[in-house]
């Protein structure tokens, strides 16, 4: 048996179930959200707790030279190694037929005999090689996939100069290779790139390096710091070429995954902040004009002697079932959104099973935290109601003042029509109202912003990179540098219109005690292909002397224009030099430093080499001139702009563009929901006003014309303030979002305000016709009988 | 029988000394009530007249303990009205008051029984809704919504609302204000039968004087202070009135 109050709630409910389930919707969302995104962090975190485990992912990483098998076992006995596995990594060609570009990938060594020690491969499809087969390899899945790849193909690769025919026993997984792309590149073109496997035996009698290896994998002992290992091990492998051990935070694969949960954790409390605030804020908007309307009831039910307890309880639940319901919603939605984010990372990211798992602790924060913004967002309000002295709420509220507005005062009034006055003087007498109104519909803009702000940014980021920065068309490495008449040769390939040389070599860079690892690019000194752009966007020229950084890398490392840094080669003869910092460019990434070509020579002091070339080709001739690239052995690796750029088009921009459709749908909810309420909330104010007008002798087109103006004026107040406040909360996610190397600009277009203002104004006209079509419901005698 | 009630030994249920209301402040200061002696016995129903302005409502509401007068001393038997704090005064309100007020104040969204129900629910002795809408003769139209009935069907559930808790005091502020004469003697002779049927002490505001003569005693309120009581004789029949 359900009590007489809450008998009053549930017919309130109903009587308010647009406004309700506006509100509901509004939360649902903020929810789903978080849902969504707390449940994505816990299953990637959890997915990939478990892959690292189960296959024995490393801890730290180093390429070197070459060095004997016993310097393994040497570094085995560092104190806080665990395990240690050498192997084999080197850079192959591969000829795939009916593909004009060159591919290129990874060979990587696995033990003749057992599992390897750290970084164990998952089968997806095939078997294993075959013990003492010859002429097999295993396949990367992200690769197989793209080239639709299956066990039992033969693939023709380039090893080491010498083309061979490859049988694919199986496709495989590896956690090195969650997220997969060649070195360097932050786009993924699995197309042509790939990760691949072969017997230690096979690939050492290629490459002549029986009984020695170049790449080591270390498995950190419980409770071993990183940083001592680090060095230890770079004091073992100097002699060998060793190029610096990284730990996890500098392995490509793990960073991604750790940046995408980074994100998520960062869009698990940004949108539904957001989305939350505007929720309190319509359950708040909802609840006092319910209070104002229910003034006189309230009066009667403390007459009667309920406490002020029981009364600010019945108003709080008013909210709570609103919270409920948004809860639900979110659960359902964020679940399902989560399934559908999770089918996209999979394109992505290679796990041997990525399911979405359901954060159940995020359901339990979800409850907790609407329930808290609702609560917060009605508190005053309730609070009030219960403070409403009865007596006071008993008398009728005091004739409202009607003056001239403010407007008319202005002595524009004569020029004004009588429907504009009556707009105009209802707004100045109901300013609370025209508050929440002006608010809600500055949110409602506002929210808008935001995803399209994110989109902006990532499109940004690209045109930049791709258009500003590059403006070759295809980039080549070499198998190993070369020395610079090699160029002439590469000059006389077919349809080639400009080349230029490029060497990029790996070194750590130290400030100070602050250091990072980074490639340094050297370019020729006034080349046309790579730009760098100052503070001020102006196109900067190459010193002849010192390193031009990314403003950012400058920053991490402290340094300033003027100032040395300690560079330190990890590539050939390892040379340590102090160079000069000469200047600063901006650019996204912040890990970019580059410096002319012959001082990066000399600072190596190896020659006049180069490791790779940067062409503009006739488009006539590009075909011809990639053919006659996949003839050249020491060509390591092409990269092709467009391809590049169609790749991401396919892969990542397809997920981003789905992900931000859904923010975008989101805000559009909550821009609706929050208009429709606006609308509902002041037709059940104003209904007595408005019926009022109408027997007096108004016609239905001028109560309409009425209200019509009314919206429009605090709409051209509330729009311009909620492009702002969407400014303002686009600037603060995206900081949110960016790091040292991850950098979003903050784009606001012409084209994003004009959208919001679009849909703002659409859910306008749309609530408008609603109240319109009531209007002509309004029951003239009811409205007047008494006051409710 | 009512020449009882001013028998100096049968104690008031209600009494009044220097009661003053003050609204607002300084130039703008109202002196609602300057003053009031008052004495209200078991059973008795009193009308309160007097002109608008005069102080009926204020001083009705602080009887009922709707509202805190500035000074003064109030007393309902044993219970100190004056300096209770809130929770006291809504558990009086709760146990011994109940009000009707000139725009009935119903509960829009409830039904004329759950308007009831929802008092009789936290009142300690009630009668059930249905014996108090018989009493103000609505047994036929329990299930209605406010907005179906009349402006004086309205009041008579609002009467039914007040009395389904058995109140010892029943207080109306201009009950009849909103009616015509025919719905107004409708809605006199339900306070009317109640106050009979169940011997409620009845306060009825009103600045009609006309009503003066169902009383049993009338008192005249001006400017905030008792003007003059008077004694009726005799209470003369609801149905006898006419203005
Ligand atoms: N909340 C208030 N604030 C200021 N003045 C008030 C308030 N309530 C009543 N008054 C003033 O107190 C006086 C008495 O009011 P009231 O008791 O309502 O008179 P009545 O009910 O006899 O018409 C009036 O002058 C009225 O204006
Ligand atoms: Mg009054």
């Amino acid at each position: 048996m359900i009590s007489g109050l809450d008998r009053k709630l549930l017919r309130d409910l109903r009587r308010l179930k647009g406004q309700s389930v506006a509100v509901a919707l509004v939360m649902g969302c903020g929810l789903a959200m978080m849902i969504m995104a707390r449940s994505l962090i816990h299953s990637l975190e959890s997915t990939r707790f478990e892959y690292y485990e189960s296959h024995r992912f490393a801890d730290l990483f180093v390429h070197l030279e070459r060095a004997p098998l016993a310097v393994a076992e040497r570094a085995a006995r560092i104190p806080g190694v665990a395990a240690v596995q050498a192997s084999i990594a080197v850079h192959v060609t591969l000829d795939l037929p009916g593909v004009d570009e060159p591919a290129s990938g990874q060979l990587h060594s696995l033990p003749d005999r057992g599992a390897p020690e750290l970084n164990r491969l998952f089968l997806r499809a095939g078997r294993w090689l075959a013990p003492g087969s010859r002429g097999e390899v295993l396949v990367g899945e992200a690769f197989a996939a793209a080239n639709r790849l299956r066990p039992g193909d033969r693939l023709a690769m380039l090893v080491n100069g010498r083309r061979q025919t490859f049988q694919i026993a199986g496709v495989v997984l590896s956690p090195e290779f969650i997220f997969e792309s060649r070195p360097g590149v932050p786009l993924p073109d699995s197309r042509t790139y790939g990760t691949f496997w072969m017997f230690y035996g096979e690939l050492a009698a290629a490459f002549d390096l029986d009984g020695a290896f170049d790449c080591l994998a270390l498995a950190l002992a419980p409770g071993a710091a990183e940083r001592p290992v680090i060095d230890a091990v770079d004091r073992l492998l100097i002699p060998f070429g060793g190029r610096g051990a990284f730990g996890r935070g500098d392995h490509p694969s793990h960073i991604r995954v750790t940046d995408e949960i980074r994100v998520l954790r960062i869009m698990s409390i940004g949108f539904p902040l957001v989305f939350l605030s505007v929720a309190a804020f319509m359950t708040n908007a909802v609840l006092t004009r319910l209070l104002i309307l229910q003034r006189e009831q309230i009066a009667v039910l403390k007459a009667f002697g309920f406490t002020n307890r029981q009364i600010a309880i019945h108003y709080l639940k008013f909210a709570l079932v609103m919270v409920a319901g948004g809860t639900l919603l979110g659960g359902l939605g964020g679940v399902a959104i989560g399934h559908r984010i999770v089918d996209v990372y999979t394109l992505f990211f290679r796990f041997p099973e990525l399911a979405f798992r359901l954060d159940r602790s995020a359901l339990l924060w979800a409850v907790g935290v609407s329930a808290a913004a609702a609560t917060a967002g009605v508190f005053v309000a309730v609070r009030r109601a219960a403070r409403l002295p009865p007596a006071v709420a008993m008398r009728p509220e005091p004739p409202a003042d009607y003056r001239p507005a403010w407007l008319e005062r202005t002595g524009l009034g004569r020029l004004l029509s009588h429907t504009f006055r009556i707009a105009a003087r209802n707004l100045e007498r109901q300013p609370i109202q025209a508050l929440f109104t002006v608010a809600g519909l500055a949110l409602a803009t506002g929210i808008l912003i935001v995803p399209n702000a994110f989109r902006h940014g990532i499109e940004e980021v690209l045109d930049y990179q791709w258009d500003v920065v590059e403006r070759q068309e295809i980039e080549i490495g070499l198998v190993e540098p070369a020395e610079i008449g090699v160029r002439h040769l590469l000059r006389q390939l077919p349809g080639v219109t400009a080349i230029e040389p490029v060497r990029n070599v790996y070194v750590r860079m130290h400030h100070g005690h602050r250091r990072r690892q980074v490639g340094i690019q050297g370019l020729p000194e006034g080349g046309a292909h790579v730009r760098m752009l100052d503070a001020a966007s102006r196109r900067m020229e190459l010193p002849r002397q010192g390193l031009v950084l990314s403003a950012k890398l400058a920053d991490a490392l402290d340094a300033r224009v003027g100032g040395e840094l300690v560079v330190e080669a990890l590539d050939g003869r390892r040379r340590i030099r102090s160079v000069p910092l000469a200047g600063l460019a901006e650019d996204f990434t912040g890990v970019t430093a580059y410096m002319e070509i012959g001082a990066l020579n000399r600072l190596l002091g190896e020659g006049d080499m180069i490791s790779g070339a940067t062409f503009t080709v006739d488009e006539s001739q590009r075909g011809a001139f990639l053919r006659a690239l996949k003839e050249i052995p020491a060509v390591g690796w092409v990269a092709i702009k467009d391809s590049l750029r169609d790749a991401f088009r396919r892969t990542t921009a397809a997920s981003i563009g789905f992900i931000q459709r859904i923010y975008l749908v989101f805000a559009t909810v909550v821009a609706f929901g929050v208009v429709y309420n606006n609308a509902r909330i002041s037709l059940a104010e104003r209904a007595r006003e408005l019926a009022t007008l109408r027997v007096v002798g108004f016609s239905r087109r001028e109560v309409g014309a009425v209200l019509v103006t009314e919206l429009v004026l605090l709409a051209l107040v509330a729009v311009p303030l909620g492009l702002l406040l969407g400014a303002g909360f686009a600037s603060v996610i995206i900081s949110a979002v960016n790091t040292e190397t991850v950098r979003l600009p903050l784009v606001l277009t012409a084209r994003n305000y004009a959208f919001a203002v679009l849909v703002v104004t659409l859910s306008s006209v749309l609530s408008l016709l609603f109240v319109l079509r009531n209007l002509n419901r309004l029951d003239l005698v009811g409205a007047l009988k008494a006051p409710e | 029988m009512n020449s009882d009630f001013n028998s100096p030994d049968s104690s008031p249920v209600l009494r009044a000394r220097g009661l003053a209301k003050i609204y607002g402040e300084g130039e703008a200061a109202v002196r609602a009530l300057a003053g009031v002696d008052l004495d209200l016995y078991a059973g008795e129903l009193v009308v309160l007249l007097g002109p608008s302005g005069s102080g009926k409502t204020t001083l009705l509401n602080s009887l009922g303990g709707l509202d805190v007068p500035t000074s003064g001393e109030l007393r309902y038997r044993d219970f100190e009205l004056t300096g209770a704090d809130e929770g006291r005064l809504t558990q009086y309100r709760r146990d011994c008051v109940g009000f009707v007020f000139q725009f009935y104040n119903l509960i829009p969204s409830l039904t004329a029984r759950e308007n009831v129900a929802l008092i009789t629910e936290i009142a300690r002795d009630p009668m059930p809704p249905e014996t108090a809408l018989e009493l103000v003769r609505l047994g036929a139209r329990m299930d209605h919504f406010p907005a179906e009935l009349s402006g004086g069907e309205q009041q008579r559930v609002a009467i039914a609302r007040a009395i389904a808790k058995r109140p010892e005091m029943l207080l109306c502020d201009e009950p009849t204000g909103a009616l015509d004469v025919r719905t107004g003697v409708a809605v006199l002779e339900a306070i009317e039968h109640v106050n009979r049927e169940l011997g409620t002490l009845t306060v009825i505001i009103t600045h009609n004087a006309v009503m003066a003569d169902i009383a049993d005693r009338v008192i005249h309120l001006s400017d905030g202070r008792v003007h003059q009581v008077r004694q009726n004789p005799r209470r003369a029949p609801v149905h006898s009135l006419h203005w």
